[in-house]
């Protein structure tokens, strides 16, 4: 079963062709990277793959989609609006029910920023911001995820940290990744973009670091 | 100097403002103009709180009428707001805005009589209007991105919620908030035309010469409106608004056979309900057109244009008041003082007073309008003025002024000034009723020989042009490419 | 902290203090024209509205309006059963309700005059019909609705100079009521104005009147004015009577004080053909339709 259907599509910009024409099909239980440098389509592709899926889906964009002026709390809770009545919502923007307090802190503590649970979006740091749309991804609950870089701003041991949990949460999922170590380490499947086309797609079991660097 | 386009506009302005001049009737008529207007500012100065005890009341009702009509407004305005890409609702949204909050109490009065409704809803229909535009200009300013982010089958109203009406609530929380003082003076003013409001008593105390009295209600209604940062919180706002629709006085009841009656006889053209036919419409229509309106509409433009370039005037003579690029602190502080009483003062009352002490012309009324835009003009250009960083040795003084800020913050004024055309044209119509023979006069007559029908083509008339000098305003910012927050 | 909550205490207090409503519902209310300064009309018909309420045996309530217009369409709403009416603001009112009555007028106002006033700088002295040296001069009328403050005076302007008030005169404004005309002649604003001839001699006679500045310079013929008019349906909201009870108490009015407030001697019967010529004039003017 597909998850993720791409069927010969493109995408202009200005009148100019940016994406393809290309098909890409994700199946469910497969973890797919996508790599290329920037400008190479990629988030291109994410869109056009986000806006060609079913509802069940988690979307992590690169500019992250949080809304500053609310909590933390609020922000996660967003990947359930659509599971809930408005007026369900409504209470909720005023005072949260207990149980999703208690779903949301327990994401957050996963991704080492439980403290910050109540903290206005607009104070936290670039690295926290992404644990936070990536928290909210998380919480939806949905069995397949689309990201864009969600690990940009992590360290390390943060990023690794991070990936884990997506690969625990997500069966199947499609994450633009820079770096090439933890498409790697962490993904079943690495497609590399290059000028608007799928330049490689191969199983990563079958792939070095070195295959993938004539892509940069 | 004259190859930058700004200036070219200014000047084509000037010259047209100019040529007004010389058509419009500018005489001070009073015998003795300056005592009269010397004893007003000794009124002023001798305030007498106590001697008319209504006053407080009189406060109250003005307080009540602003918060519902406001409150009100801004439900309506909103909802209107979420429907706005739909050219119907702008264009109905554009209509209820260009017919002035007196123009509404007049035709209210007419149905609903001495009903609280009438002051409600004569504030509360134009800011609707407002407030659509606004808010809806405030909405699609906000970043899309959370709401593309939302996942799939996330409903409207959750959408509202939580992905565009959190990024901008602080703006619409401090649009809606400059409205309100907006609507204390649109309150205070209903009560020129006889609602239980500020006005009511003004207009007594100036008419019979009480000018301590008058006075004491100026001031009164200064602090009100200078002190809101003070008494209007978030915790206080629900006991306002619970509040308000309690303290609106109980008037009298609504009699509904009168509302019908307005609405099927009494606004019919005078021909159609004698049966006189489509010609005798025609003629009906002919007279209107050619003895009030044509004369209404040239006074009306006169004056407006003549107020709009002294209103530049004023305002770039006033801003320097309160810029931290000049002066000292102790002149700042009376500068901010001068400023808000101008801006507070709403310009059918500087007419009326002016009107009062130099007689009937239309320099009453240029003055009464060109201050009081000036004055919000000048207070908006200066704060900007303050934020300018400019190098350690700049020039002081004139040479400060005139090479330094001004060319900077020029742009900024002149997107006001154009922002404010349309409000000083509104303005000028209505300030007709006080006696000057702009579109407001003919409208007055019509309502004081009970001619609604008359009433009504006239105030459409002024609506119209409102809407056209408002498309003719954003043409020009357009071109220009100025741009500007909203201001009332 | 301190602070907010007194403000709070203050408001509450300021909120609370209004609710002492009373029902309108079986009050009678009237008005009147809002011919002269506010202050001296509201203790006017404060009195009338005393001296009704203690006659008739019901709630009797005076509202004051801000124009004659306002007081028509009051009537007319049936917000107010009962006016004090001019000439023509009375016609207008008839004309609009149906089985109105006019029911009572002032002895004076059988033979109403309008008094033509003028600066001194203007030089004009008093004569026996308009003069031609008007033209030309700035004039102010009372308020647009007013009989004797605008109706006549421009009736018997146009009927000297055959032309509109705007081309004879240089200048032509509204002053709003008869007591601001006389301060808008005695400053000067208006070289030339027209009042009622009863507020002119009341204020005289009270030395309200800087005689050094201003002048009557001419006197109109008589016209019938003022009048209480009563709406055909206070019978029956009222009780079966109710007409005739508020016309005998009107015409038994009798304290001086409250009658030289007006300044009429005393009220006699009124009808509505009474004020036929009034009708005329304003169709002829244009004013009614």
């Amino acid at each position: 079963m597909t998850v993720i259907a791409l069927n010969e599509l493109s995408a202009s910009f200005n009148g100019r062709r940016v994406l393809g024409p290309l098909s890409l099909e994700v199946n469910a239980g497969e973890r797919v990277a996508l790599v290329g440098k920037s400008g190479a389509g990629k988030s291109t592709l994410l869109k056009l793959a986000w806006e060609h899926c079913g509802p069940e889906i988690a979307l992590v964009p690169q500019d992250l989609g949080l809304v500053p002026a609310l909590s933390v709390f609020h922000n996660v809770y967003m990947g359930r609006v659509n599971q809930r009545s408005s007026w369900y919502n409504a209470l909720t923007l005023l005072r949260p029910f207990s149980k999703d307090r208690q779903a949301v802190g327990t994401i957050l503590k996963r991704l080492s920023i439980a403290d910050k649970q109540w903290s206005p979006l607009a104070s936290l740091s670039g690295g926290q911001r992404q644990r936070v749309a990536i928290a909210r991804a998380i919480y939806q609950g949905a069995g397949t995820l689309i990201a864009d870089e969600p690990v940009s701003a992590l360290d390390g041991p943060l990023a690794d940290k991070v990936m884990a949990l997506l690969n625990e949460h997500f069966n199947s999922y499609l994450i633009a990744l820079h770096d090439v170590d933890l498409a790697l380490r962490y993904c079943d499947r690495i497609v590399g973009v290059a000028d608007g086309m799928i330049a490689l797609d191969e199983p990563s079991s079958r792939l070095s670091k070195a295959d993938i660097l004539p892509l940069y | 100097m004259f190859s930058f386009p700004t200036v070219r506009v200014s000047l084509f302005f000037i010259v047209i403002a100019v040529g007004c001049l010389l058509l419009a009737d500018l005489s001070i008529s009073a015998a003795n103009p300056w005592k009269d207007l010397g004893n007003f500012f000794l009124g002023l100065v001798t305030p007498d709180f106590f001697s008319y005890q209504g006053l407080a009341t009189a406060l109250l009702r003005t307080l009540a009428f602003a918060f519902v009509g406001v409150a009100l407004g801004s439900a309506v305005g909103f909802l209107l707001a979420l429907a706005y890409r739909w050219s119907a609702v702008r264009i109905f949204c554009g209509t209820i805005r260009a017919v002035h909050e007196l123009f509404w109490a007049l035709i209210f009065l007419q149905f609903f009589g001495f009903h609280p409704l009438t002051g409600v809803l004569a504030i509360a229909i134009p800011y609707s209007g407002i407030f659509a535009k606004v808010y809806s200009e405030i909405l699609d300013e906000v970043d899309p991105e959370p709401a593309r982010a939302l996942p799939k089958g996330t409903g409207l109203i959750s959408t509202y919620l939580f992905a565009l009406l959190p990024q901008c609530w602080e703006q619409i929380k401090t649009y809606t908030a400059y409205r309100l003082e907006c609507g204390l003076r649109s309150s205070a003013v209903l009560g020129f035309v006889g609602l239980p409001t500020l006005g009511f008593y003004l207009e007594s105390s100036f008419a019979q010469g009480l000018y301590s009295e008058a006075g004491a209600m100026l001031i009164l209604f200064y602090v009100v409106i200078a002190t809101i940062p003070l008494w209007l919180r978030r915790q206080t706002l629900p006991f306002f608004l619970i509040a308000a629709p309690f303290c609106l006085g109980e008037g009298f009841p609504i009699i509904w056979d009168n509302v019908s009656r307005f609405f099927t006889e009494d606004i019919i053209p005078a021909p159609l309900r004698h049966g006189d036919g489509l010609a005798g419409l025609f003629d009906w229509g002919a007279d209107i057109l050619i003895t009030e309106a044509m004369p209404g509409i040239w006074n009306t433009l006169l004056l407006t244009q003549m107020a709009l370039v002294l209103t530049g005037i004023i305002a770039l003579m006033t801003f320097p008041l309160i810029s931290t690029q000049f002066g000292r602190p102790a002149g700042r502080l009376g500068g901010h003082v001068f400023l808000v009483i101008l801006r507070s003062t709403p310009e059918y009352m500087l007419a009326y007073i002016l009107l009062q002490v130099w007689g009937p012309s239309m320099l009453p009324a240029v003055v009464a309008l060109a201050l009081h835009n000036g004055g919000i003009i000048g207070h908006l250009v200066g704060r900007q003025s303050s934020n300018l960083s400019l190098r350690a040795d700049a020039p002081r003084g004139l040479n400060r002024y005139g090479y330094e800020i001004v060319p900077r913050v020029y742009r900024s004024f002149l997107a006001l000034l154009f922002y404010r055309w349309e409000i000083i044209m509104r303005e000028t119509a209505i300030l007709g009723i006080l006696g000057i023979y702009t579109l407001g006069f003919f409208v007055d007559s019509a309502i004081q020989n009970i001619q609604f029908d008359r009433a009504l083509v006239l105030i459409a008339i002024t609506a119209l042009l409102n809407i056209g000098i408002d498309k003719l305003s954003r043409v020009i910012r357009r071109r220009l490419a100025l741009q500007t927050l909203p201001t009332c | 902290m301190l602070r907010s909550l007194t403000l709070h205490c203050l408001l509450v207090l300021t909120f609370v203090f209004p609710f002492s409503a009373s029902t309108l519902a079986d009050t009678f209310v009237f008005t009147a024209i809002p011919d002269e300064d506010e202050t001296r009309l509201v203790e006017r018909f404060q009195g009338v509205a005393d001296y009704l309420s203690e006659q008739l045996d019901v709630d009797v309530r005076y509202i004051p309006v801000k124009s004659y217009a306002a007081a028509v369409t009051a009537f007319r709403n049936n917000q107010v059963q009962l006016a004090w009416f001019g000439g023509l603001s009375g016609v207008q009112a008839r004309r609009l309700v149906p089985g109105s009555e006019a029911l009572a007028q002032g002895l004076e106002d059988q033979a109403f005059e309008t008094y033509f006033i003028a600066h001194r700088n203007t030089g004009l002295s008093e004569s026996d019909a308009l003069q031609e040296d008007l033209r030309d001069r700035t004039f102010t009328f009372g308020s647009k609705g007013s009989t004797s403050g605008r109706l006549m005076p421009e009736h018997f302007v146009r009927e000297h100079f055959e032309a509109a008030p705007e081309e004879v005169f240089s200048r032509v404004g509204f002053s709003g009521n008869h007591t601001r005309t006389l301060r808008l002649v005695e400053a000067g604003t208006f070289e030339v104005g027209a009042l009622n001839f009863q507020v002119w001699e009341k204020e005289l006679a009270d030395g309200n009147i800087d005689t050094e500045a201003v002048s009557v310079i001419w006197r109109t013929p008589s016209y019938p004015d003022y009048q209480w008019t009563v709406r055909g349906d206070v019978d029956e909201r009222f009780g079966a009577g109710f007409k005739d009870r508020v016309r005998q108490a009107l015409l038994d009015l009798d304290d001086p004080e409250l009658l030289a407030s007006f300044p009429r001697t005393r009220f006699i019967p009124a009808e509505n053909a009474d004020y036929e010529p009034i009708r005329v004039v304003a169709e002829q003017i244009g004013i009614l339709d």
